[in-house]
């Protein structure tokens, strides 16, 4: 058996070089450090504990499964974020949950163009789970965070939850850097929003 | 700037904390103008609060799961250290002494590898010596043998005829007693046949 390594010390990229050599340890440590935040961010997307397991444990099977396709100028958690992100948006657009939006024409730039340009198709039926969910969950803000759309949801989450920059955000979901900071600050008002009114109500 | 509050972008450059020059007489502005300044506070109520959201964690069996899904596979590189290391002790003072004790037989071994090599000459001279005194002994026993079993004429006889005789004589004892054998055999079989 190998001498045991202080693997909690070591950065991302040499954990994943020891799990590529076949550390069953250093897969471990890599489970460890990530299932925390990329639970949260899918059980706040779908607000289902159970499934939210399933999910996260399909991203980190496939992350961990491919760790040969890992380049240590990215991050590791940029990545496990972005297979969270896609397996939760799969999941609800198969369960036709999320609002449909449609965000403005493709030629508006500015934050006030946008709004403009673009309308929302609220589903009824996420109100309901909205609220049977926030109630479980218990707080205000974690109600105000179920109201948002997914895609509000998981820019504003990688954001003020993990800290993410605007540009870290758009490389992992994909997005152009413009439209981060537009749902970002759509999250924002919104939230703004939520909670003074649950404040006038509470 | 001190003329018109600031827009939603502005807040949100002062939510994110930004530096520089494009900041600064924002800052400014919401020093003094009491409404914009109770936007950004209330505005920074939702961040904050963002920013105390906890953690959630999955089971305690979410890691068991999960590595029930990815097959570990070891490098034969990896493996071949690893089935070393297990050979070697793990204090780094005793392994010094295994490496040089191991050195040293090593060095032992090859100066003594490297000595006979020097000495093949000698070897082969002895070797040769050796075989040709043991050839000797055994046409000597030979010939007695068959001096023995023939007598002494037949055998001067046959030592005539030089080493294809002494050869020819040994081959036909040979046959001769083999068939002296298998005769003595048949004729114990046919008696106890009889007898039977």
């Amino acid at each position: 058996m190998p001498p045991a390594l202080d693997l909690q010390n070591l950065p991302d990229a040499d954990v994943v070089a020891l799990a590529q050599n076949g550390r069953d340890g250093a897969f471990r440590e890599l489970i460890r450090r990530y299932e925390r935040p990329v639970f949260s961010l899918i059980y706040r997307m779908v607000r289902d504990r159970e499934l939210s397991e399933d999910l996260a444990q399909d991203t980190f099977i496939k992350v961990l499964n491919h760790l040969d396709r890992y380049r240590p100028e990215f991050k590791l958690s940029s990545w496990l974020f972005k297979i969270a992100n896609n397996v939760a948006i799969d999941h609800l657009r198969r369960r036709q949950l999320e609002t449909v939006s449609i965000d403005g024409s493709p030629h508006a730039i500015t934050t006030d163009a946008i709004e403009a340009t673009s309308f929302d198709i609220v589903g009824g039926q996420e109100s309901a789970l909205d609220e049977l969910e926030a109630r479980e969950l218990g707080t205000s803000i974690e109600r105000a965070i179920a109201g948002l759309r997914p895609e509000y949801r998981s820019c504003i989450m990688l954001r003020h939850v993990e800290g993410r920059s605007y540009e870290e955000i758009a490389a992992t979901l994909d997005l152009p850097l413009g439209t981060v900071k537009t749902y970002i600050h759509r999250a924002r008002h919104e939230l703004r929003r939520s909670l003074e009114h649950l404040r006038e109500s509470g | 700037m001190n003329h018109r509050h600031l827009l939603p972008d502005e807040i949100d450059l002062l939510l994110d904390d930004e530096v520089g020059f494009g900041v600064t007489p924002l800052r400014a502005h919401v020093r003094e103008c009491a409404r914009c300044s109770a936007l950004v506070d209330e505005a920074r109520v939702a961040v904050d609060a963002l920013e105390a959201v906890p953690h959630f964690a999955p089971s305690h069996l979410f890691s068991d799961r999960v590595m029930a899904g990815v097959p570990v596979f070891v490098p034969w590189h990896v493996a071949a250290r690893d089935a070393a290391e297990r050979w070697l002790p793990q204090a780094r003072r005793t392994r010094y002494i295994v490496a040089g004790l191991a050195t040293s037989v090593a060095s032992l071994v090859t100066l003594a590898i490297l000595w006979v090599a020097t000495q093949t000459d000698a070897l082969v001279l002895a070797t040769g010596a050796a075989g040709g005194e043991l050839r000797s002994v055994a046409m000597d026993a030979g010939q007695r043998a068959l001096a023995a079993i023939l007598g002494e004429q037949a055998f001067r006889l046959v030592q005539g005829a030089g080493p294809l005789g002494i050869a020819v004589a040994l081959g036909i004892l040979v046959l001769a007693t083999a068939g002296s054998v298998a005769g003595f055999r048949a004729l114990a079989l046919a008696s106890s046949r009889r007898r039977a």
